[in-house]
């Protein structure tokens, strides 16, 4: 039985990785990605155009334009044009400050001056954002020119970020997305793996041959989890050699979380080539798997609010258990509990995706 | 040699069609997934954060105290799950039971009645990029209204900031995502849908006869891609739909615009497809290539969610070589902006000249092949 697996295993890591590209797409490529993605993606917003409409006697909305200008989020619009809306509406400005006619300044000593702000909302999160940050510009400039003494609130809230006070992108980013990179490819590889045997007709004298069908299943997975696992190490040093990821919880359960997760990515790319008849199948199938795996992360939108249903539905998405676990473990040094929650689940999909693919190859055969 | 002959490119594009109905799952996927997806992710996105698992612990036990735990309470942006003691506090949010915490000390009234202003402390959860923004922002707000509610203060008011949202007055989650979501599903469909079929060829030994034949490079290139470019637009066709009549998405501009956007968008990574085919010659290698080169990229560096203005330099001009950045201001501005061809002429520039790359780059490489 061991000897069996062993000459399986054997020949299936040397088939895989006899084509120098499937070595550099298996371990270099997720180390590139995550470089690529962890410096590009930014949640700080920058390089908002801004343009104001004021003239020389309006002072207060020029001290507030030159102060969001000083600041890391706008640069300046090159204007054109006076009319606010088709400034935005040619793409040259993103948001415009307009004041009341005659001027901020004067409508401020009346009391009670309106300011508009025009923001392109084509992104929405971004809209928002800048929307608060320009709120509390103003109120600042127009607090310190009227050098009125009154405090904002007298509620106040000492707000501390945990666990990534700086709110660096960074740190959230890479992690996530080190799952992503790892059950694309794992997954992916599995499916193929058995797919194309049965595409080229191998599947069948294997069938014949004198192995039974739990040699070849484990066969077909385990050197996939191997796979797997051995090119996790290359990402971890990039996240934390060159990202400064902290990693506050212990190497060893980060690598056993990561052991789960990769057994299920290895066991659903299983389940799934028991469906697929040939290549062209197996590539359509893995992206209707993964696509919304990735949107069900947690990553880019917030799972807080989906309806109830999809809910329990990513609870079955290995990437957003995973995507928890390496931010519990990372970043707040894991608890033990949720860790523990989140690891049987992993573990558990693993089981019943191997077992279902188990039957699902009994029943082929017979 | 002789030039492009459109009988022949017919020929092989017939072949194609051929081999796409012939099997059924494929063609189904290609024309159900978009669909499939766009309707659930329509349903399942939104960035408006509301309910924010809150746990309390109120150590003053005060009037003031309790209506500081109403404001949180009633503002739909948090929900009171747990009340907890200081020292717990950092625990459950450490969990993730609780994705923020309220400790208010003991001495809260006191100070409130004192003049002095009192303070309260807030815990967030930094760990998840999606909710941290929004929680920060609805803090500041409920401050101003706990001042109101709690101290009767009531700044003198010197000015109101009226801001008008242009393009999606009410902020519709969904008229931003939709959009952007057709963009990345054609972008790794197409990838995928072409990806295989020169690999396939090779694979199979058909190449070789196809060869034997005077059949040219561009011929087969235009041929196998002409197919693909009709079931993309088909697929982008009831996408559009879908977002128009379920989601009630504006469409402020031109159609044709769109439609010509789309095609050479589609034509840009159906292309790309077959570059990948060509240059991999081999399925498994391929698949893994189109994923890695299509699903990632096209998700995190096109805009759709991460703007592209917020990257470093280098990483922005980075993203121009990627058509998904394109389409993406295409789908999005004719979407909600209408505007014209005149004002994505960038754009459209960008995609012709990439399309026209990656069709040269996959011919020439065909050629290379050929050539003993």
């Amino acid at each position: 039985m061991i000897r069996t697996l062993v000459g399986f295993i054997r020949k299936e890591l040397t088939q895989t990785l006899r084509d120098p590209r499937m070595r550099i797409l298996l371990f270099l490529m997720p180390a590139i990605q995550l470089t690529l993605f962890g410096v590009a993606i930014s949640n700080e917003v920058k390089n908002i155009r801004l343009a104001a409409v004021f003239d020389s006697e309006d002072s207060v909305l020029r001290d507030i334009y030159e102060r969001s200008i000083a600041g890391t989020w706008f640069i300046p619009a090159k204007s054109s044009q006076l009319d606010p809306f088709k400034l935005i509406q040619a793409g040259e400005a993103d948001a415009v400050l307009v004041p009341p006619p005659g001027g901020f300044t004067r409508a401020l000593g009346r009391g009670d001056a309106p300011l508009q702000l025009l923001v392109n909302a084509t992104n929405v999160i971004q809209a928002q954002s800048v929307e608060a940050y320009l709120q509390s510009i103003v109120s600042d400039t127009v607090h310190d020119d009227l050098k009125s003494v009154s405090p904002d609130s007298s509620i106040r809230f000492d707000v501390r970020v945990l666990f990534n006070p700086d709110l660096e992108t960074s740190k959230f980013m890479v992690p996530g997305t080190m799952g992503m990179l790892m059950i694309i490819t794992t997954m992916v590889m599995t499916n193929l793996a058995i797919v194309r045997e049965k595409e080229m007709g191998t599947f069948e004298m294997l069938i014949a041959a004198p192995v039974s069908s739990w040699e070849v299943i484990y066969g077909k997975t385990i050197p996939y989890v191997i796979l797997g696992m051995s090119s996790l190490p290359l990402i971890l040093a990039v996240a934390v050699f060159v990202f400064h990821v902290p990693m506050r919880g212990s190497l060893l359960v980060f690598f056993a979380a990561a052991l789960a997760f990769i057994c299920t990515a290895v066991g659903m790319g299983t389940l799934i080539s028991t469906y697929c008849r040939n290549q062209q199948q197996a590539s359509l199938a893995g992206f209707l798997i993964l696509f919304p795996m990735i949107m069900f992360s947690g990553l880019m939108f917030p799972l807080e609010n989906m309806p109830t249903a999809i809910r329990w539905l990513s609870q079955l998405d290995p990437l957003a258990h995973f995507m928890g676990l390496l931010r519990n473990i990372m970043l707040k040094g894991g608890e033990a509990n949720y860790v523990i929650i989140h690891v049987a689940s992993l573990v558990a999909m693993a089981v019943l995706s191997v077992i279902a693919s188990f039957r699902r190859f009994h029943t082929t055969l017979q | 040699m002789s030039s492009f002959v459109w009988r022949r490119a017919a020929a092989i594009s017939k072949k194609e069609i051929f081999h796409i109905l012939r099997d059924p799952f494929t063609l189904a996927l290609a024309l159900a997934l978009p669909v499939f997806m766009v309707l659930m992710f329509g349903f399942a996105i939104e960035f408006n954060v509301k309910n924010v698992a809150l746990a309390v612990s109120d150590s003053d036990r005060t009037q003031s105290s309790r209506r500081l735990l109403d404001t949180f309470g009633s503002s739909q942006y948090f929900l009171i799950h747990r009340v907890v003691s200081p020292y717990e506090a950092t625990r459950d949010v450490s969990a993730e039971t609780s994705r923020a915490a309220l400790i208010i000390p003991p001495r809260f009234e006191k100070d409130l009645l004192a003049g002095r202003g009192a303070e309260a402390q807030v815990l967030v959860d930094g760990s998840d990029n999606s909710t941290v923004g929004p929680v920060l922002s609805y803090i500041s707000s409920i401050q101003t209204i706990a001042s109101r509610r709690i101290a009767n203060f009531d700044p003198p008011k010197h000015y109101e900031l009226r801001t008008r949202f242009l393009f999606n007055p009410e902020l519709n989650s969904r008229w931003f995502v939709i959009p952007g979501l057709t963009v990345v599903i054609m972008a790794i469909l197409s990838i995928l849908l072409t990806a295989l079929t020169v690999a396939r060829e090779w694979e199979n030994g058909s190449m070789e006869l196809l060869l034997s034949t005077p059949v040219q490079p561009i011929e087969i290139i235009v041929g196998k891609l002409a197919p693909y470019g009709a079931l993309g637009i088909i697929a982008v066709a009831f996408v559009y739909i879908i977002a128009r009549t379920v989601f009630g998405v504006p469409f402020e501009g031109n159609l044709a615009v769109f439609g010509l956007g789309c095609l050479l968008f589609l034509v840009t990574y159906l292309a790309q497809g077959l570059l990948i085919s060509v240059v991999t010659r081999r399925q498994q290698i391929a698949i893994q290539f189109a994923m890695v080169s299509g699903l990632l990229p096209s998700n995190l560096l096109s805009g759709f969610v991460f703007p592209i203005e917020n990257m470093p330099k280098v990483f922005q001009y980075f993203t121009m070589i990627l058509p998904a950045r394109w389409f993406m201001r295409i789908a999005r501005d004719t979407f909600l902006k209408g505007s014209s061809l005149l004002e994505l002429s960038g754009a459209f520039l960008a995609l012709s000249i990439l399309g026209c790359f990656m069709i040269l780059f996959a011919t020439r490489r065909f050629k290379r092949d050929l050539e003993p």
